[in-house]
């Protein structure tokens, strides 16, 4: 994710300040170079970082410490009060009927792109559709045709026809009834001049709410001036990074934020449709401070799960067997990949930094969970005091797995049951209530 | 292209130049006063910073001191170099150059210029230019043989896979590639081993249907590695010279597509496996080449979108972290915008004039 390498070398940047409550000059400036190096290492804009450092620089020796902070946390409110502006203001998207333009860079992603906002906001409960309007790149009115066709999205094109702003008229005339438009244009780069008069035209005869400029995560220092040039083309309302599944950091994409004066407005996290999520700098800023982002978390859930998901009437009635905890590990499957909600949860999963091979790992836990339970019959599920060595061994060898891990999974099952116990009995206090909410209970 | 490069060397040249002029001018003040014991401590202190800084160190006590007093040439210390070569590095980021490769550049830079005897009068600008020429030829330097000779050379048909993460231009390169081998006489079939990405397959046959070859192509979903397969036994079986086997972008991070990527190459043994990269990637550029290198192994890279108003850094970093050469550059829209990559032609893009 953007900056979430620059967190850890900004760590060991801090780490070299003493734990005193004086700021020498000297110390600053070293550290200023560091956080120039992670910056400028994330792509971040070197005009961006040179501003940002100045003030860091400035911020960090002229402000008195507060009390009760030392250097290196004063250190750290300035640096990450200082990102925050860079992020941005966050996109005010109403959820209502509307025209959506997609444009940007060849290969950035926009078509995957305009199909999963559909899906968005059908999610929502709006009612897309999405043109094609890319009458250059062979292909993409297959590729956008197929991604909608899969997805039960409404879609409307013109194979062959060259006209893009034609395209456009008459898709709006014939697809009247729908409330969200998005439209989908060609790849094209600010020295195509054709192609930016093109665009120029489309946004002439659609007017629309929104223009989105879709920017890879892994561009470099040319996002600026690209961005500065959709910008004064068409002007752009809220910047979508793609591909931040990878390693890139996105930090070319805030370059397009600043020379855009708009703001993140969505951020892509995978091939799938569902892999977008909506961005809010302040859950953002908190995410990458170790806060977590709660707010996302429970938009994705309140999205994806519904109590009958998590077997809620029946825990709050003190029932919790294997079959619950089934429905369980089904509904985590529903929120998203199980990286993206750890992420969300406070403290960064638990202040533990969590590899990939860790969610990997426990992604294909959950799993052979779930196959070693299918194994098991109903009877078996309802009622887990039953499982004694000769069925572990019948499940064990049902399911493909042998009896340490049958019982490791009985294990777990005993666990949960005591901590939902303890939560129930109103043990655990404290909880946030957005939290004892995913857990079913009313607050 | 490559203009922002050429723009920030020439202002570190006119840095360095100022540091020496600078130096120039306290030298010939330090003579005048005459102190000769202020100078040897002068000398003795940048000599211990230099030590425990640079072990690769070379100018001696005695060189510097000759030099000094003697030649009354101008040495450079690491002290005058800090600014400018940390202005260096800055440029070179700015021209998209990725953080470890722009710090092997200058370390090369700080090896070479410190310590280094410059005549008064001399020209600054050119011993500097010289030396940074150096250190990025000896990022980029490849011995391995061109692109036309492995074709021309290899046992027929080669086959060459191309590789890279999504929307890098894998399939459009392709294109251009084709064009190129047929317009020099070999005869060429397409593999449509993107078999996941919604429209991929119709996207390769339209190129294949206007450059007028042929495409082995399997339902979306299909195993790459057999739509592969059935093209080498394709041209094996018509005599065709080259398969270019096209593959669905993925993210290096992704290790389930990698492995994909890896019974592929081991089912088809291509001659050349080829990772292709945007011009305007920033620092991720390093990363992913890195991992697509050591996961699959790659015989070279080309590198899409240059036409983009790239600064061209990736085309350092790349073969810097790969040890891979770079065949190409795609440069446009057309199947005629691919341009042979060698080292001079880069290197005059970046200090030439245009």
């Amino acid at each position: 994710m953007i900056l979430n390498n620059l967190g850890s070398s900004l760590k060991e940047s801090l780490r070299k300040l003493a734990r005193s409550n004086k700021i020498d000059k000297r110390t600053a400036e070293e550290l200023v170079k560091d956080i120039q190096r992670a910056l400028l290492q994330a792509d971040i804009n070197v005009k961006l970082v040179m501003k940002l450092s100045n003030n860091i620089k400035k911020k960090a020796i002229k402000e008195e410490v507060i009390e009760g902070f030392d250097a290196r946390e004063h250190i750290s409110r300035v640096v990450y009060e200082e990102l925050a502006n860079i992020l941005g203001r966050g996109i005010d998207l109403e959820l209502k009927g509307q025209t959506i333009m997609m444009v940007g860079l060849q290969g950035s992603g926009k078509t995957t792109t305009t199909a999963k906002l559909a899906k968005y906001f059908q999610r929502k409960g709006l009612m897309p559709v999405v043109i094609c309007a890319d009458t250059f790149r062979p292909g993409a009115y297959e590729q956008l045709s197929q991604l909608c066709n899969a997805n039960s999205i409404p879609f409307y094109g013109e194979k062959g026809n060259k006209d893009a702003v034609e395209i456009v008229k008459n898709g709006l005339k014939e697809k009247k009834e729908y409330d969200v438009k998005i439209i989908d244009t060609t790849g094209r780069h600010a020295l195509e001049k054709e192609l930016i008069a093109e665009m120029e035209d489309i946004d002439k005869a659609l007017d629309p709410e929104h223009k989105f400029l879709v920017m890879d995560a892994a561009i470099g220092q040319e996002a600026e001036e690209q961005a500065r040039a959709f910008g004064e083309s068409i002007g752009i309302t809220g910047v979508i990074i793609t591909k931040l599944d990878g390693t890139a950091k996105g930090g070319g994409a805030l370059s397009a934020v600043s020379e855009t004066d708009s703001g993140i407005a969505f951020i892509g996290t995978g091939e799938k449709v569902d892999d977008i999520e909506r961005f809010d700098p302040e859950g953002f800023i908190s995410r990458l401070v170790g806060m977590g982002d709660l707010k996302a978390l429970m938009e994705r859930v309140e999205e994806s799960i519904t109590p009958e998901d998590m077997g809620v009437e029946e825990v709050l009635k003190g029932k919790f067997t294997l079959k619950e905890m089934y429905k369980q590990f089904q509904a985590i499957n529903k929120i998203g990949p199980l990286k993206q909600v750890i992420q969300m949860i406070p403290f960064g999963g638990f202040g533990v930094d969590i590899t990939d091979k860790d969610y990997n790992m426990t992604k294909n836990k959950l799993e052979r969970y779930k196959v070693i339970m299918n194994s098991m019959t109903d009877f078996e599920l309802e009622n887990p005091s039953v499982l004694n060595g000769s069925r572990i061994r019948r499940v064990a060898v049902g399911s493909g797995s042998d009896t340490n891990e049958v019982k490791e999974l009985i294990r777990y099952y005993r666990m949960m049951k005591k901590a939902l116990g303890a939560l129930k009995g109103g043990k655990i206090t404290g909880m946030p209530k957005n939290l004892m909410k995913m857990f079913g209970r009313q607050v | 292209m490559f203009k922002s490069l050429r723009d920030k060397f020439a202002s570190f040249k006119h840095s360095i130049g100022k540091a020496v002029h600078k130096k120039e001018e306290a030298e010939g003040i330090e003579v005048s006063s005459a102190t000769t014991t202020e100078e040897v401590a002068n000398i003795s202190a940048s000599l211990s910073i230099d030590e425990k800084k640079t072990k690769k160190e070379k100018v001696g006590l005695k060189d510097k001191a000759k030099a000094l007093i003697i030649e009354r040439e101008t040495i450079l210390g690491e002290e005058d170099l800090a600014g400018p070569l940390w202005e260096l590095e800055i440029s070179l980021m700015e021209g998209n150059v990725a953080l470890p490769v722009a710090e092997e550049i200058v370390s090369n830079v700080r090896e070479e210029l410190i310590g280094k005897k410059k005549r008064i009068f001399s020209n600054t600008d050119k011993i500097v230019e010289d030396v940074l020429k150096d250190s990025i030829k000896d990022v980029i330097k490849n011995d391995g043989p061109p692109f036309d000779e492995i074709i021309s050379t290899g046992d027929k048909p080669v086959v060459i896979l191309f590789v890279g993460v999504n929307g890098t231009g894998k399939t459009t390169t392709i294109a251009k590639v084709a064009k190129r081998l047929t317009d020099n006489g070999y005869s060429v079939v397409i593999a449509s081993g993107d078999t996941y990405r919604a429209g991929a397959q119709e996207q390769i046959e339209t190129h294949a249907e206007r450059l007028g070859l042929r495409l082995i192509k399997h339902q979306y979903g299909a195993d790459p590695s057999a739509v592969i397969y059935d093209a080498v036994e394709h041209a094996k079986a018509k005599g065709k010279d080259v398969v270019l086997a096209d593959t669905a972008g993925r993210m290096h991070t992704d290790s389930n597509l990698m492995r994909e990527l890896q019974k592929i190459k081991r089912i088809n043994s291509p001659r050349l496996t080829i990772f292709v990269d945007e011009a305007i990637a920033g620092n991720d550029a390093v990363e992913r080449a890195k991992q697509f290198n050591e996961s699959i192994g790659i015989d070279g890279s080309i590198l899409s979108k240059l036409d983009a108003d790239a600064r061209g850094g990736a085309a350092i970093s790349i073969p810097y972290v790969t040890g891979k050469p770079i065949f190409f550059f795609g440069v446009g829209q057309r199947y005629e915008d691919l341009i042979v990559f060698d080292e001079d032609w880069l290197l005059g893009k970046i200090f030439g004039e245009e």
